[in-house]
């Protein structure tokens, strides 16, 4: 990891909520695995005081991409971001995706889960898998290039949750493993049917975080450890991990 | 010459800047080179491992950060075996920071670690309840500051920094206990107590409600904890509280403050204890200035 100040080359409308910031970083693209995350700010502005965990998007050669829903103070500004504008960042950070190859793969993720997912399938594409995609969102705005969408109201794809359609393509079809990131209600009911199934999956997890390196445990998620738990770091031990270890309920 | 030399008790420090308990770790060593700092503090250990609070632990509020770790530690085994081989190759002062629920707690933690010659001094967190007394913090209490730092004192002759919590009705006879029981310098002001709740729904911020309070935000209670207590007592004392540049040191120097740490400003800045430096030794420089000619030098008060 590293903290290091790069430009903007380009920032790109998706729409309302989502837009696209793309940096230049040669320093650190090369080192960068799907899954991980920056710690993100923008240089010289102190508001808000903590810098913001962003997935990478996707990276191509010297760039890297982040994908980015406004929320509240913090996207809001990356969202007004303009080209050669400087982001101050720390990363990559974290574990990854595990990168198999020749294996049925299953993609779920629900909003802004869209973005981890989009580096990882370009991995796992050129890494001789098969991939299949099913995405979900609250209405049209949170709905991205997949292979089965879901609405919560209908606005596009099918009307209902992504669990719908991982139970249908479960039924039908044998998957390897599965990857899921979105809302945390969405991942656990995902990593319940998973479990029917009998199938692997891991889960992209967010927390708060104010280090992001593993320092200040603060980003704690509860895992499954003997007949107990523990407290790990979302942003050291994770953001990736076995859905079967991660408590829900906790 | 280096005019940033300061003495924390029986340390002499390089310069001024340290790093508050529980902001820094090793993982830090990406960014800076530990053999720039005056002296680096741990985490609070304890004797068992500790595995914290449920989440959300964290909140940022206006220009400052809510926690509610609850002292998640690897315990005092895990840290001998794990923690401290990690900062024994560093030159650096290397000051432990731990804490107990009874006296005889914190007692066995001293004697256990006084075997480890790469702990140059202890930072002793009186910030948690004592069972031994209702659950009420040992650092609320001067009779049982007193008490405690008396034991300890007895057990070692390295460097023994109590830190004193803000939330008390009167700082200054904790500071005095602790002085009078034989503390070589006193660290202040652990985190303020605060809460955050969520205005649509009543719902709290943090899981456990109440948490601890730091960064920029805190920084005039901070001053003015330091100020009061360094005007009433004679031994150093380590200061921190919402740094967050080198002018904030500053400050905090001339409130009374003998060394400086920085806490949550880490966060934002993983550079900023080492741009600290820089620019204090540039300022001081440039003066024509050393440190310790202003540390309690505030004025403009009548
Ligand atoms: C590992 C990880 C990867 C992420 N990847 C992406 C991504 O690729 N694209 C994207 O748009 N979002 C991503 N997020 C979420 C993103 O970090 C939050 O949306 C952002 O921090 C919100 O900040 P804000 O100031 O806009 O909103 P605020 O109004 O400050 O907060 C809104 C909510 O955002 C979350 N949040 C706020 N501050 C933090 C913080 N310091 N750390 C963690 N969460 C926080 C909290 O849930 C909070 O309730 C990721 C989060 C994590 C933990
Ligand atoms: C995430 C976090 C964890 C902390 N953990 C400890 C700790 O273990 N022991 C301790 O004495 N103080 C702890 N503190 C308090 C700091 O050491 C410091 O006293 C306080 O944060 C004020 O300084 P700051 O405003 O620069 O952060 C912690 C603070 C934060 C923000
Ligand atoms: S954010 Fe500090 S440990 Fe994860």
């Amino acid at each position: 990891m590293k903290n290091i100040l790069v430009k903007i080359i380009e920032n790109i409308k998706l729409n309302d909520d989502y837009f696209l910031l793309w940096i230049h970083a040669p320093e650190i693209s090369k080192s960068i695995s799907s899954g991980q995350f920056f710690e993100i700010k923008i240089a010289g502005n102190n508001f808000p005081l903590l810098r913001k965990p962003i997935s990478v998007f996707e990276v191509k050669n010297e760039n890297v991409g982040f994908m980015i829903k406004k929320i509240g103070r913090g996207t809001e500004n990356f969202s007004h971001l303009k080209k050669n504008d400087v982001l101050d960042i720390i990363g990559p950070l974290g574990n990854s995706f595990e990168l198999p190859s020749q294996k049925e793969v299953l993609l779920i993720s629900g909003g802004i889960g869209y973005a981890p997912l989009h580096n990882l399938k370009k991995e796992l594409l050129s890494n001789n898998n098969n991939v299949t995609w099913i995405h979900g969102g609250r209405s049209t705005n949170d709905i991205f290039s997949s292979d089965f969408t879901f609405t919560d109201d209908g606005s596009s794809g099918q009307k209902g949750f992504v669990t719908i359609g991982m139970e249908e393509i479960l039924l039908k079809k044998k998957f390897d493993l599965i990857y899921c990131c979105g809302p945390k209600i969405m991942m656990k009911k995902c990593s319940e049917i998973a479990k029917k199934f009998h199938t692997k999956m891991f889960v992209s997890l967010e927390e708060y975080m104010a280090c992001g390196i593993g320092v200040c445990h603060g980003c704690a998620v509860a895992i499954k450890k003997n007949d107990s738990f523990t407290y790990k770091t979302v942003c050291k031990d994770g953001p990736i991990f076995n859905s079967n270890e991660v408590i829900w309920n906790e | 010459m280096n005019r940033l030399k300061t003495k924390l008790g029986k340390l002499e420090l390089k310069n001024p800047i340290t790093v508050a308990s529980g902001t820094f770790g090793v993982e830090n060593n990406n960014f800076i080179d530990f053999n720039s700092l005056g002296a680096i503090v741990s985490k609070t250990i304890t004797k068992n491992e500790k595995i914290g609070n449920p989440p959300p632990r964290l909140y940022e509020t206006s220009n400052g950060l809510l926690n509610s770790i609850g002292l998640q530690n690897p315990g005092l085994k895990g840290f001998i075996e794990n923690v401290l081989p990690k900062y024994a190759t560093y030159e650096t002062p290397f000051i432990v920071s731990f804490s107990g629920s009874t006296i005889d707690e914190f007692s066995e933690i001293l004697l256990e670690l006084e075997k480890y010659d790469s702990i140059s001094g202890y930072e002793v967190n009186v910030s948690c309840p004592n069972v031994e007394n209702e659950g009420i913090a040992f650092g609320t209490d001067p009779k049982i500051v007193y008490k405690l730092t008396k034991q300890l004192a007895s057990q070692t002759d390295k460097e023994l920094i109590i830190k004193l919590t803000p939330n008390v009705t009167d700082i200054v006879s904790i500071a005095k206990a602790a002085e009078d029981a034989g503390a070589n310098s006193l660290a202040l002001i652990n985190t303020l107590l605060g809460m955050s709740i969520d205005w649509k729904s009543g719902k709290s911020h943090i899981r456990r409600g109440i948490a601890g309070y730091s960064g920029p935000a805190i920084k005039p209670v901070a001053i003015q904890n330091v100020y009061r207590v360094s005007s009433n007592v004679k031994i150093p004392i380590l200061a921190m509280g919402g740094v967050s540049n080198w002018k904030d040191a500053l400050e905090f120097f001339y409130a009374g403050a003998n060394v400086v740490a920085i806490g949550t400003y880490n966060f934002v800045n993983p550079k900023i204890t080492i741009e600290t430096i820089d620019n204090l030794n540039r300022h001081f420089l440039s003066r024509n200035q050393n440190l310790t000619e202003i540390i309690g030098k505030i004025n403009g008060i009548n």
